[in-house]
């Protein structure tokens, strides 16, 4: 097996140790519910990822490791929501949703293309530091749920889980190029929130 | 030459280093003259670690959920020993 991170866990995985299970959980429950909430809309998204789990334990010996153990749960993930939209036509998901303080857009610059609005100086230079304030964490959990299902989604396949672009767009069946547009308007949210908070300091 | 508003749409590609070397090579060159483009790319980047590090309330709703996959895969393990 190329991952042996993965083996180790897999081992006891088999074996129904309850701590492994947890674990599992811990570190994967939230990719799998971006999946799902990409591709079946929050209705159904936690049905989907609780199928998704029992298909796991219950095809534990078919997991050969050619791939991570993280593309395994993510694509079965994928699978099974895809099943069960199986009758249903799939719309392409690249709604956006205004956030609750805008976006970078055309308002912020020129007819030359030059900042009209120039990005102000940040109070805090770490994320530590940034995140220390409740109020804005809290503030920026209302702006990632403000973001359609597909944005929401990409972001955090992209920024928690670290998933490489062509994965996205494997999983949830969008182009590269709606992947690219998904990610970047998201981010352009989040940095805007971060953006009027340093500066007025409040949500 | 690139402009800021250029620049801003395409950062995404900065962020995920999609680049070819030619618009690489004039970010860097526009970068390297514009305060308020560096800033804005500073920015996104600690955004990026901010939402990597937002802290996400562990549910107790996980532990029963694992709980309730170790049973069912105990219980599939007993019964391949029983057949």
């Amino acid at each position: 097996m190329n991952y042996p991170d993965d083996s180790a866990l897999l081992a006891r995985l088999l074996s129904g140790e309850q701590k492994a299970y947890r674990e599992l959980v811990a570190t994967y429950q939230g990719a799998m519910r971006a999946v799902a909430f990409a591709i079946v809309g929050s209705r159904n998204a936690d049905e989907v990822v609780q199928d998704a789990w029992l298909a796991v334990v219950n095809n534990l010996e078919g997991f050969q490791g050619r791939s991570s153990l993280k593309t395994w749960l993510l694509t079965i993930t994928a699978n099974t929501a895809k099943t069960r939209l199986k009758h249903n036509r799939r719309e392409v998901l690249i709604d956006d949703l205004p956030g609750p303080h805008g976006t970078i857009g055309d308002e912020h610059f020129a007819d030359d293309g030059h900042w009209l609005l120039a990005p102000h100086a940040w109070h805090q230079d770490t994320p530590e530091k940034l995140l220390m304030e409740v109020e804005l964490r809290e503030c920026l959990e209302k702006t990632l749920v403000s973001l359609s299902a597909s944005q929401g989604s990409v972001l955090l396949l992209r920024e928690r889980q670290g998933l490489e672009l062509e994965e996205i767009c494997n999983l949830l069946d969008i182009s590269l190029s709606n992947v690219r547009v998904l990610l970047h308007r998201a981010r352009l949210k989040v940095f805007a929130t971060l953006e009027h908070f340093e500066e007025t300091g409040k949500c | 030459m690139l402009t800021c508003k250029q620049l801003v749409e395409r950062s995404g590609d900065l962020l995920d280093n999609r680049m070819s070397l030619r618009t690489r090579i004039s970010m860097r060159t526009h970068l390297l003259m514009c305060i308020n483009c560096r800033r804005f790319i500073k920015h996104m980047r600690l955004s990026q670690a901010v939402v990597r590090r937002l802290p996400v309330e562990e549910s107790a709703a996980l532990d029963s959920l694992a709980a309730r996959l170790s049973e069912i895969r105990q219980g599939k393990q007993r019964g391949n020993h029983q057949s």
